[in-house]
């Protein structure tokens, strides 16, 4: 079942010789449940093309669809239901908001809604997480390790359709990188959360089931496990 | 999202909401202190117009049958009147459950003074009445005065009636002003976590939910704000009354004392003013972040930023790198310190302009009146309808211990023709009455035609006068002030004063030929000398109209030309000396003995030279101390937003200062650049109100006719300074308190901080 697909999606910033294509027609399809990591140097357009899919940014041009939903119909409110709802964002810098607990701010998505968690789901995402001992804390008395999985437990609150990771491990030690993706990997394997993952880390890039490799805002390959497709 | 994020919010960063609780505690207080002060200023109004006119609404006048009376007293809306005869003798009230028949029931002219229920009912339902009691809409009269008051205007009131208005517009004003200038407090604060509502709104939370919980918040920050501000201002309004009655209380004729009052629509009308203003001042930054985008938002990491580069060359070329860098911090924070830069600017110029003006105004009401009439008078009293000829009192007032000289004087108008011959050489060489205004002075054959005053001496006075001028006593004639100032200079205070006569061709011996303004009739009055002396009175003469003739007589010539020359203004007033180096006390006392001496035959209002003297000093003292509340108040919002500001250093400028600390600034570096900046802030205010103030007051000084010299002697040097030190030491105190905790940063940590990039 197809959960995500972005048609002849273009983005450019500014005007005239100051235009830069951040991304140029890119054409992706995935699956409900599938891990995909997206590849990129810096200045790739990979975090562009999670900002869209996120709904926080607007393609210049072309269309994405996700659960069904055309995201250019969305107006901001729409917007940021769909957010709250249907996606799940985790940021390199965790982005906690730091005058709330550690449950408070996973539960902030559902609040925002005037809903309480389900008690069972909450227990088990912060346990697989490792921060039900952390709950009462705030964000900076916990590590970055920790910070992360927070953010993680909060980006799956909701059991969105769709998990955006943008360079989650960019920020953490080896030890924090091995954990926190063995983390999304149990996500994805235990809840069949489909997730989607930009790095620039090729070893990071190696724990999805497909890797996609973005250049100057095109898709130059579309690697699925064992097996690598060639588009240019 | 309230109770998740901003309660916890509020109660962990108590102090980033302080700028924003002082500027609602002052909006507050402002507004209440204005609506308060408005309140009883209307209130006022409205007794004195009814002491003064009667506080009936419309009235009718006319012939009306005892039938025609019970309808209008039976007229749904009419609450209450009174039926008067004409002459305004025999009233008698008829109130709904008591109505009296009146006389014998004949038919006389009669005026009804209506009551209504409603003011609103007055102007629909009068000439409803009107018609009811067969009266025509020219018998019907309104209370334009009152009926004002309630903002109820009649199409045929010529008056413009502006007070309520006036009152209006001025609380709107305000109320703008307030919005301008306390929106900025809650800029600073909901901007310094644009990057946690981007975390939001990257969750999924709404712009709406982003507004309402800011609005939310600054609900919560101002409501006892609002609630201490608004009593502070009912409180201080009551106290602004309660000085102006210890201020003028029964010393200024004509006033009646002030009594406190409060409606529960003025409180109403209060809390809907504060809160809108508020409302409107954190709506505004509330609804310009929930518009963010996310991705916008979230890239805020609260840093200040130059738009475009900008050289602080002065500071620099002063200060070195310090002075540039504090300069830059500055240009970058101008739209958090706005609040801080407009109020304490505007508060040192309104203090400064403020102190500047009642220096002038003292000077010249010093000068022109108190200096002027020192030896002139010490007590005053003015009688009502007084007859100089018949006000035999006077004897009995020169017989009361402490008592040196009465003069009992009236005033009248005339006009007099002069002659081309007639005038003098000095007068001839300005141009004679070529600048006459054709309002004051008519071209008649042979002549002109000027304003003649008289001034009605009793004949003792008189014959002093006559004395002290050096002629024979004598009450069969006028002695003439023949003088004219130079009507080419404009400076009033150092007036040039020519003969106006030609005395040597029209000396002793003349007449004067004084005629009823506006009719042919006219009186032949023996001059007895023209004089630039003029007796010891508190009068100006042709201080509007330059070329009035000025005419002192007897009050035993008066009475025999006044059949031809026309009435006087009717009033008589007596000029009293008590002596020299008399006391306030002794004044008092003798005030009080003519008062009762008085009291029971006439109408009178006295007043004295050492009490008015002390009572315009206390007035002057007393708008200083309001007019300078509020510059305090004004400041205050400055030093408020300036404290939030700093204290707000550690978040909003540890990255700037770490890569200063980076880079090997020392605490001492940017201690100098704290001085710098808070240098910079406090002194703005100076730097842009004393050229504005020199300017404004060259002109003020040069229309006023004061000497530069004599004003900068009192120019109020001391409070402007201590105004201006306060400021300075607020604020460098502020930059103390930020330096104090900048200090404490750790380089290691910020270099680490997440969000540093």
């Amino acid at each position: 079942m197809e959960i995500l697909k972005c048609e002849a999606l273009r983005k450019t910033y500014g005007s005239g010789d100051n235009q830069v294509k951040a991304l140029d027609g890119i054409d992706l399809s995935v699956s409900k449940g599938e891990f995909v990591a997206i590849m990129g140097a810096s200045g790739s357009g990979k975090s562009t093309l999670l900002h869209i899919l996120g709904t926080v940014d607007k393609p210049t041009s072309g269309k994405v669809t996700i659960d069904g939903t055309d995201l250019a119909r969305l107006n901001r409110t729409e917007a940021a239901i769909f957010r709250r709802r249907k996606v799940g964002l985790v940021y390199q810098f965790y982005n906690l908001v730091p005058t709330l607990t550690v449950r408070k701010n996973i539960c902030m998505p559902l609040a925002l809604d005037r809903k309480k968690p389900n008690t069972e789901y909450f227990e088990k995402i912060v346990s697989s997480l490792g921060i039900s001992d952390r709950l009462d804390a705030l964000p900076n008395q916990l590590s970055g390790g920790q910070q992360q999985r927070v953010a993680i437990a909060r980006s799956l609150i909701y059991r969105p359709a769709l998990l955006l990771a943008d360079e989650p491990t960019g920020n953490l030690d080896q030890k924090n990188t091995r954990e926190i993706m063995d983390m999304l990997k149990l996500s994805h394997r235990n809840l069949e959360q489909t997730i989607l993952l930009i790095t620039h880390d090729e070893k990071v890039a190696l724990e999805a089931e497909r890797i996609i490799t973005i250049e100057d805002g095109h898709i130059i390959s579309d690697e699925h496990r064992g097996e690598v497709k060639s588009l240019s | 999202m309230w109770k998740e994020y901003s309660k916890s919010y509020i109660q962990n960063n108590r102090l980033s909401g302080l700028s924003v609780r002082i500027a609602a505690f002052i909006s507050a207080l402002l507004l209440s202190l204005l609506c308060g002060v408005f309140y009883n200023l209307w209130k006022y109004e409205v007794e004195r117009i009814v002491l003064e006119e009667g506080g009936w609404q419309s009235r009718i006048a006319g012939s009306f049958s005892p039938e025609e009376i019970e309808a209008v007293r039976n007229f749904a809306s009419v609450k209450d009147m009174v039926v008067r005869d004409g002459t305004g003798e025999g009233a008698a009230s008829y109130g709904k459950q008591s109505y009296v028949e009146q006389g014998d029931g004949q038919e006389s002219e009669t005026v009804i003074d209506l009551y209504f229920d409603r003011y609103g009912a007055v102007l629909k339902d009068t000439p409803r009445i009107a018609e009811l009691a067969g009266a025509s809409p020219e018998q019907t009269a309104y209370h334009y005065g009152l009926l004002a008051m309630y903002l109820i205007r009649h199409p045929s009131d010529p008056a413009p009636r502006l007070l309520f208005p006036l009152f209006l517009l001025i609380t709107g004003i305000a109320s703008f002003s307030l919005i301008v200038i306390i929106h900025n407090s809650f800029v600073l604060s909901m901007n310094a976590r644009i990057h946690q509502f981007g975390i939001f709104s990257s969750i999924g939370a709404t712009p709406r939910q982003i507004r309402t919980c800011l609005l939310q918040e600054a609900a919560v920050l101002c409501a006892f704000p609002v609630v201490a501000g608004n009593l502070s201002g009912i409180a201080g309004s009551m106290g602004i009354l309660e000085l102006t009655n210890r201020i003028l209380g029964g010393e200024v004729p004509g006033r009646h004392k002030a009594v406190f009052g409060y409606h529960p629509l003025v409180l109403g009308v209060t809390l809907f003013v504060t809160v809108l203003t508020i409302w409107i001042s954190a709506w505004l930054p509330a609804g310009k972040l929930s518009r963010l985008t996310p991705l916008e938002a979230i890239k805020n990491t609260g840093e200040l930023q130059l738009k475009r580069r900008k050289n602080s060359r002065i500071l620099g070329l002063f200060f070195g790198m310090e002075g540039e860098l504090a300069g830059n911090a500055l240009k970058a924070q101008r739209k958090a310190l706005r609040t801080a830069s407009l109020s304490l600017v505007f508060s040192f110029m309104a203090f400064t302009m403020m102190e500047c003006f009642v220096t002038t105004s003292d000077i010249s009401t010093r000068e022109t009146y108190f200096e002027r009439y020192q030896d002139v008078w010490d007590i005053m009293v003015t009688v009502r309808d007084g007859d100089g000829a018949a006000f035999e009192e006077i004897n009995e007032i020169r017989a009361l211990p402490g008592v040196e000289s009465v003069v009992a004087y009236q005033k009248a108008m005339a006009k007099r023709v002069i002659r081309e011959e007639e005038i003098s050489e000095e007068m001839k060489s300005f141009g004679g009455f070529s600048h006459a205004s054709e309002s004051v002075v008519t071209k008649v054959d042979g002549g002109w035609m000027v304003n003649a005053p008289l001034v009605i001496l009793d004949d003792s006075s008189f014959l002093d006068y006559c004395e002290q001028i050096g002629i024979p006593p004598c009450l069969d004639g006028a002695v003439v002030r023949n003088l004219i100032r130079d009507v080419t200079d404009p400076d009033f205070r150092h007036v040039q004063n020519v003969p106006y006569l030609n005395t040597g061709s029209t000396g002793e011996g003349t007449v004067s030929i004084l005629m009823r303004p506006g009719s042919e009739e006219m009186a032949e009055v023996p001059v007895l000398c023209y004089t630039a002396e003029v007796p010891l009175l508190r009068e100006e003469y042709a201080t509007l109209d330059y070329y009035q003739l000025v005419h002192f007589l007897p009050v035993s010539l008066w009475e025999k030309i006044r059949g031809q020359i026309g009435e006087g203004e009717g009033e008589l007033y007596l000029r009293i000396l008590g002596g020299e180096n008399v006391t306030l006390e002794q004044l008092n006392g003798l005030q009080e003995r003519i008062d009762s001496l008085l009291a029971g035959k006439y109408v009178t209002e006295s007043e004295n030279r050492i009490q008015e003297y002390e009572l315009n000093g206390r007035q002057i003292q007393g708008m200083k101390l309001i007019f300078g509340g509020f510059c305090v108040l004004l400041a205050l919002i400055g030093i408020g937003n300036v404290f939030s500001n700093t204290l707000g250093f550690v978040r909003q400028r540890k990255r700037e200062f770490a890569r200063y600390m980076s880079l090997g600034l020392t605490p001492e570096n940017m201690g100098k650049m704290f001085r710098i900046e808070a240098m910079v802030l406090a002194g703005r205010p100076v730097l842009v109100t004393l050229p504005l103030a020199v300017v404004v007051m060259g002109l003020m000084l040069k229309m006023s006719y004061i000497a530069v010299g004599e004003f900068l002697a009192q120019a109020p040097f001391v409070p402007i300074a201590v105004f201006m030190a306060a400021i300075l030491g607020f604020v460098a105190l502020a930059y103390y308190l930020g330096w104090r905790n900048v200090r404490k940063i750790s380089l290691a940590e910020v270099l680490r901080d997440d969000t540093m990039l």
